[in-house]
């Protein structure tokens, strides 16, 4: 059961992904990229990490990606300004015949790895062990990174805004 | 020149929180609810088909009659002054000479097109016979075809005056 | 699985299709009654099926039908014809699944077998709620793409900006909610608001946060797409928004999921703030110590209520003509009530002459419990369509300048101080 659903979701992934490079509508190339992350949030609650599944939902595909499409559908590109890209499929093939290589050196490195088979703590992946590591352990880290979001949030807004003339 | 200034509304706290505002108003429509649910409904609504409207006027302009002499026949005497009065112009009369003494000329013919008429009441204004009225009352005139919204001057004059 | 086990899932997953999609047509109805009441006019009353015509619910009926044999007309225009179908789905089920975490009862115990009384029978609580109402709006934004009209993308404009503005609201008034309750399952949290509040006051949401309620019920009405915040739909700007080019049971599915995402949010309005599946004073330990003196106020106010009931539908009951069927409904209703009266009292009279046993006791708990949420979630839906028929539309920047400007500075203010409160009394 777990294998079927893992393999489902994954395929489903890996899907949304072509699709989204390969789709010539940007509206299409943002919906797969939706399945691709709703997959990846499948992938999350099948390895238990129930509180990732809903935070990769809510945060990726609730407002991530509604921005996204918010934004491709606020341009409403028509058909005919589209670039045209001819050679886009012999590109994708080269591409991905040059990152074959890469690709082997990960399944090598992922066949090194020990195996983890002892089965997880109860709790495990739930929101209440989460935040207490978050704010005890890794403290510094999380405030630094909510520091950064925060000057991101400011720059945008000051490069965003209106010169006062 | 004097300027009158107008005192705007919006700015103390009480008006800026909305919410005494929505309340107030959730109130009143809370108290229209209840006073409908009660024993003494404010509803005027009535059940159309089966209840006629009851407040029909004496002055409403309803569907047009033909009135009649005191010897029952058409007062008309085919003046053509409702047909040019008319802005819709939905009024056909043809007319033809009298013979029964009585006056000299009446309608052959006397159609009104209700489906193009807009019932202003210009043509009881201009007739000057007083042979045109719109004091039926009928306020739904009901036909299956095109056809049958055009009245001639038989079913002109069948019409009754809506008693009062 | 005992068949036990089977049959509670089972009750659960009927219990939470009744409450959504059971609920939709009667709140159709309800909507439209309220409305007629509150402007002094009848609303519909005339659909009847020999003569039972429930105050107008089968008018729902009709026009569910009318609704499903329309003609699904589609603009040749259209051609991105897999979203366009697509859209009213992802609204409809993505309404409809936020519905399966409310625990419509406390967890019920048969036989030392524990259930856990919602849809769903898993903890992830409000995140479930978030992340559907997050992708419910992209039902509305690819409607609106896929109609290739300007009206139906003006729509789904304004839907997605509205909602991606107001989930950020609403997700920090939860946050002050989940500093408080200390959970984000949602049985804890009413378990919570069982207790009482200085001995005396029922320690509801609404109570011990206010702050975050107002803010939640807003962000709520707009996350919905309610008046005073349903811009998506402006039809005196943009037709119908972002269902324009819709029709038939396509339309339907939108048109349902509206009702579905109204009652989804009353439900999780209720839960969090109201108390969700209690009667104040009477929390579930207490509900079943009490459990027969309950059931005997029960037989008591029944007939009482039943009574009222009755007058007031023979006053008001009436249609004009006198020889119309539609008159003869008093009576069926009369039958009816009886018939119901004599069912409980007999059933509950019998469960008290033989004796409650602790898995009568629990059975009867969870009904009352959940007849008790059926009940807060109605009169949470009728201030739903309250507000509708009472306030105006929003202005576009009106709307924004309320959501950023206003709830989310109050917002995170409110999670300060409870925060602050919270660490200093040491909760």
């Amino acid at each position: 059961m777990m294998d079927i659903l893992f393999l489902l979701l994954g395929s489903f992934a890996i899907l949304g992904a072509i699709g989204m490079v390969g789709f010539h509508q940007p509206v299409h190339s943002a919906l797969s990229l939706i399945l691709t992350i709703l997959a990846l949030a499948g992938l999350f609650a099948l390895l238990s990490a129930s509180f990732l599944f809903m935070v990769q939902i809510i945060i990726y595909a609730g407002a991530i990606l509604t921005l996204f499409i918010f934004i491709i559908m606020f341009l409403n590109v028509k058909e005919a300004n589209l670039p045209k890209e001819p050679t886009k499929n012999i590109t994708l093939f080269l591409g991905s015949l040059a990152l074959l290589p890469f690709n082997f050196l990960i399944l090598r490195a992922f066949y090194q790895m020990p195996l983890h088979v002892n089965s997880v703590e109860s709790d495990f992946g739930k929101i209440k062990p989460l935040g207490m590591e978050l704010f005890t352990q890794w403290l510094l880290p999380f405030e630094l990174i909510s520091i950064l979001l925060l000057v991101a949030l400011i720059g945008a807004v000051v490069l965003g805004r209106k010169d006062e003339a | 020149m004097g300027i009158k200034v107008v005192k705007r509304h919006g700015n103390t706290l009480k008006e800026k929180l909305y919410l005494p505002a929505i309340f107030g108003g959730m109130k009143t429509t809370l108290s229209h609810f209840i006073t409908n649910l009660s024993d003494k409904p404010h509803i005027s609504t009535i059940l159309y088909p089966e209840e006629q409207p009851h407040d029909i006027s004496e002055r409403y302009r309803g569907v047009h009659r033909l009135t009649k002499r005191d010897d029952e026949s058409v007062r008309c005497v085919a003046c053509f002054m409702c047909a040019t009065a008319c802005p819709a112009e939905c009024i056909f009369i043809e007319a033809e000479e009298r013979t029964d003494g009585v006056d000299e000329k009446m309608p052959k013919r006397f159609d009104i097109d209700l489906l193009e008429c807009v019932f202003c009441g210009a043509c009881v204004e201009a007739c000057p016979c007083d042979a045109i009225r719109m004091d039926s009352g009928i306020f739904s005139f009901i036909g299956k075809k095109r056809e049958d919204f055009v009245l001639t001057k038989e079913q002109l004059l069948a019409n009754k005056e809506k008693k009062q | 699985m005992s068949t036990l086990s089977v049959f509670v899932v089972i009750l659960n997953v009927i219990l939470a299709l009744l409450f959504s999609l059971g609920l939709a047509p009667i709140l159709v109805w309800v909507e439209r009654r309220v409305a007629g009441l509150i402007q002094d006019r009848l609303g519909p009353n005339r659909c009847h099926i020999k003569g039972i015509r429930l105050g107008g619910l089968v008018q729902s009926l009709a026009d569910m039908l009318k609704l499903v044999f329309k003609e699904d007309f589609q603009a040749k225009a259209i051609q991105e014809n897999f979203c366009f179908s697509l859209a009213p789905v992802i609204v409809f089920v993505s309404a409809f699944l936020s519905f399966m975490v409310i625990p419509f009862a406390d967890d019920l115990i048969i036989n030392g077998e524990r259930f856990i009384m919602q849809g769903l029978p898993t903890d992830l609580g409000i995140l479930w709620f978030l992340a559907l109402a997050g992708l419910s709006v992209y039902g509305i934004m690819l409607g609106g793409w896929a109609s290739r009209s300007k009206y139906s993308l003006l729509g789904a404009m304004r839907a997605g900006a509205q909602v991606i503005s107001y989930e950020a609201a609403m997700g920090l008034s939860v946050v002050s909610l989940l500093i408080t309750y200390g959970s984000i399952h949602l049985g804890d949290i009413v378990a919570y608001q069982g207790e009482l509040l200085f001995g005396f006051i029922p320690a509801w949401g609404i109570i011990v946060q206010p702050i975050a309620a107002i803010i939640f019920i807003v962000t709520a009405f707009a996350e919905a797409n309610r008046t005073p915040f349903d811009l998506a739909e402006g039809e005196s700007e943009i037709v119908g928004g972002y269902h324009t080019e819709y029709s038939a049971m396509r339309f339907g599915l939108f048109f349902v999921g509206e009702y579905v995402a109204m009652s989804a949010s009353s439900a999780l309005i209720v839960t969090l703030f109201l108390g969700g599946y209690h009667l104040p004073y009477l929390n579930t330990q207490t509900l079943q110590t009490t459990m027969p003196y309950v059931l005997g106020f029960i037989i008591l106010t029944l007939p009482l209520g039943s009574f009222y009931a009755m007058r007031w539908i023979k006053k008001h009951n009436r249609w004009y003509l006198k020889s119309d069927v539609r008159n003869t409904e008093s009576a069926v209703l009369q039958k009816g009530l009886i018939g119901l009266n004599i069912l409980v009292i007999a059933g509950l009279g019998a469960l008290l002459y033989l004796g409650l046993t602790p898995t009568s006791t629990n059975v009867a708990t969870a009904v009352i419990q959940v007849l008790t949420f059926a009940a807060k979630l109605f009169l949470m839906n009728f201030v739903f369509v309250w507000v509708r028929w009472t306030l105006p539309r929003f202005r576009y920047d009106q709307l924004q300048t309320l959501g950023w400007k206003v709830l989310m500075p109050l917002a995170i203010a409110n999670i300060v101080i409870s925060a602050i409160i919270i660490v200093v009394k040491g909760l």
